[in-house]
């Protein structure tokens, strides 16, 4: 029981946080409250459906689905996205809209059906005296290998301190060299571009279908709430109390009491302490 | 986008012809379908069927004599607009009569607004019970797909451990309240039973109470993308080689959902499967892809419902010599007419019809048995 409950807590934590990255970076770097993240993830999700039926060999799958939320969100970021940067409502407004459309669009493509898809590891691992797929224990170990190269990066990288003088003044931050336009469509195609990693690395175990884009949105607002915006330790302890409590109170309990704390402490946290248990950003 | 111009090419060409026969149309029936909400995927394969249904009666003779001509309203909507949807194709366009293929809410309200003036065929799979004059239902409800079934699969398969786990509502909970029934009946025994909220999309924690359980059947009520999600989870961790599963609502979407590499020993139980090979039912995918295309909205339950439903209004109308509810509800017991379903008999306001268990191994339905004549027991009394 112990060791598949860690192995469950493990994969939903490290997705939820994959999930969630960037939305943590679109939403707590450019203040834009991108409420079509889930559709990037959807879109990525389909990257595998994609260059099947082109009959596409299947390791084009993530330069396909790289290539195609690089495009749409380049396309977005330049026609609507980047008159919004720094008016949140507005932004929330339009995302929205954005949302519906993209989901309307793959829904004209690919038809309202579920899609499937095979993963490229099949069958189960013995890991710590229990039976777990071994797709999955690929995924973990990945996720945990991509976030310390981030962190790695994060810290030494001049990007992240540029990002935050253009967010906190603009006007200042262009006058000493930093291309703001530039900068902000970059982190703006990044944030949209893991998202719909996210997808395609989870394509293989979950739902694929137009609406399906809407529960990742929500699951990684209730992330951020929790873990406060603009840093990658306040995403990780976020998708860790998130998912955690859904993942033990489900396995424990039942499902239903697992979603209702979820949503207690969300509330809780938007009530009692809106910027979340870690906020570097203000 | 080549594939949408020629569908809309095919719906306009297809309009026409219905065009030329509704300018001697008589009768209007109205067609409730889902192309909005959770059920927006059945919409197409629901109005492609009750159109065909309309051209096989109109080419027969139509009803008493008259041609019909269908009128459709979208009922994937909350009850109150689906009704107000219904009403004016009633009162505004002048429908006789009704098919409906859509979810209880919008049943119950339709009940009560229709007030049994005018005949209402309801064709969806459901929980059965539902009762009212001028209310005739041809959908499986589950004492039909589980009563044969679970002692077919107990011998067949030698399962006698069963977890139930179903969506939290009143489907899921009266089918597993009948099937515990039919599993003590088999000299099995129920080890977990267990209801999820529709927000979860993850089921870790309920395959692996599964899995301690030591169940080698599960009875699954989950519906749409939880069905997929569960069953992509469930052979994920293997348990597919553990235990065999049995659904009561995996029609072909769902079963294209969840892949032929997830789908070993997955069965299905329903009255309509796109793969029946009788006579009927494969005469009737013949037209469906002669009138819609090979790349058509694919064939499955539900959608095809719609035309079991307009067929029964026909066959029971023809009976009754009029659209009168009196006289439909006088002659309504004993109707018999046969579809691509099979024979079928209409007693205590419900469909005695043949139930097929098909194998989604593979991830294809292959029927591996069929039980003729299977009366419900959520009928009415007459």
């Amino acid at each position: 029981m112990t060791s598949v409950l860690i192995l469950n807590l493990a994969w939903q934590i490290s997705t939820l946080a994959l999930v969630a990255l960037g939305l943590a970076i679109v939403f707590g770097k450019l203040r834009i409250m991108n409420m079509a993240h889930g559709e990037f993830v959807m879109i990525g999700a389909y990257a595998p459906v994609i260059t099947s039926s082109l009959g596409l060999p299947g390791w084009l799958q993530l330069p396909v689905c790289l290539l195609t939320v690089a495009f749409v969100a380049f396309i977005l970021e330049r026609v609507v996205i980047r008159h919004l940067y720094g008016r949140m409502f507005d932004s929330l407004l339009a995302t929205w809209g954005i949302a519906i459309l993209l989901r309307e669009a793959v829904e004209l493509i690919f038809g309202r059906g579920y899609q499937s898809v095979s993963p490229p590891i099949s069958g189960t691992l013995s890991v710590l005296g229990s039976d777990y797929p071994a797709y999955r224990i690929a995924v973990i170990i990945g996720i945990i290998i991509g976030f310390a190269a981030l962190y790695w990066w994060n810290a030494r990288s001049k990007v992240a301190t540029r990002i935050k003088a253009m967010v906190g003044n603009p006007d200042l931050a262009e006058a000493i060299g930093i291309n703001t336009a530039r900068l902000s469509a970059g982190a703006f195609i990044f944030g949209c571009c893991t998202a719909g990693l996210a997808g395609l690395i989870l394509a293989p175990t979950i739902r694929i279908e137009p609406m399906m884009g809407l529960d990742y949105l929500i699951r990684s607002f209730f992330a951020l709430v929790v873990g406060g915006l603009g840093s990658l330790e306040g995403l990780g302890i976020g998708a860790g109390i998130i998912a955690g409590t859904q993942s033990f109170l489900g396995a424990v309990v039942s499902q239903t009491y697992g979603y209702l704390a979820v949503l207690t402490l969300s509330i809780l946290f938007l009530w009692l302490k809106p910027d979340g248990i870690r906020s570097s950003s203000r | 986008m080549l594939k949408s111009t020629t569908k809309l090419l095919a719906s306009a060409a297809m309009a026409l012809t219905l065009g030329t026969v509704s300018a001697t149309a008589d009768i209007k029936v109205g067609v409730l379908v889902p192309d909005s909400g959770p059920a927006g995927l059945f919409g197409p394969s629901t109005r492609n069927s009750a159109k065909l249904a309309a051209e096989k009666i109109n080419a027969s003779g139509g009803i008493n004599g008259e041609q019909i001509e269908l009128v459709f309203a979208d009922v994937g909507v909350p009850p109150a607009e689906a009704t107000q949807a219904a009403l004016r194709l009633w009162k505004g366009e002048g429908a006789q009569a009704f098919v409906g293929m859509h979810d209880s809410a919008v049943r119950e309200a339709l009940i009560g607004r229709f007030g049994g003036q005018v005949p209402y065929v309801y064709t969806p799979v459901y929980e059965g019970n539902s009762c009212a004059d001028g209310l005739y239902i041809t959908g499986e409800t589950p004492s039909q797909q589980l009563a044969p079934v679970i002692p077919h699969l107990a011998e067949k398969e030698g399962v006698s451990k069963w977890y139930l786990i179903g969506h939290d509502y009143n489907w899921p909970r009266d089918t597993n309240a009948l099937a515990k029934g039919y599993i003590a009946d088999a000299g099995g025994e129920v080890v977990g039973e267990e209801y999820v909220p529709f927000t979860v999309a993850e089921f870790d924690s309920s395959l692996q109470r599964i899995k301690e359980s030591g169940a080698d059947a599960v009875l699954i009520t989950l519906v749409g993308g939880g069905s997929v999600g569960f069953n992509v989870s469930f052979a994920g961790f293997g348990l597919d080689e553990r235990a065999i599963r049995l659904g009561t609502l995996i029609e072909e979407n769902t079963l294209a959902g969840i892949g032929a590499d997830n789908a070993d020993r997955l069965f299905s139980s329903s009255g309509y499967f796109a793969s029946i090979e009788t006579e009927g039912a494969a005469s009737f995918a013949a037209d469906y892809s002669a009138a819609y295309g090979a790349d058509a909205p694919a064939l499955n339950g539900l959608g095809q419902s719609a035309y079991e439903g307009l067929m029964l209004l026909a066959a029971l109308a023809n009976k009754a010599g009029s659209l009168d509810v009196a006289a439909m509800d006088a002659a309504a017991e004993g109707t018999t007419w046969t579809t691509p379903r099979g024979d079928n008999t209409l007693t205590g306001h419900h469909m005695a019809q043949t139930i097929y268990l098909a194998d989604g191994s593979g991830g294809a339905f292959n029927i591996v048995a069929s039980f003729d004549n299977v009366a419900s027991s959520e009928a009415c009394s007459n």
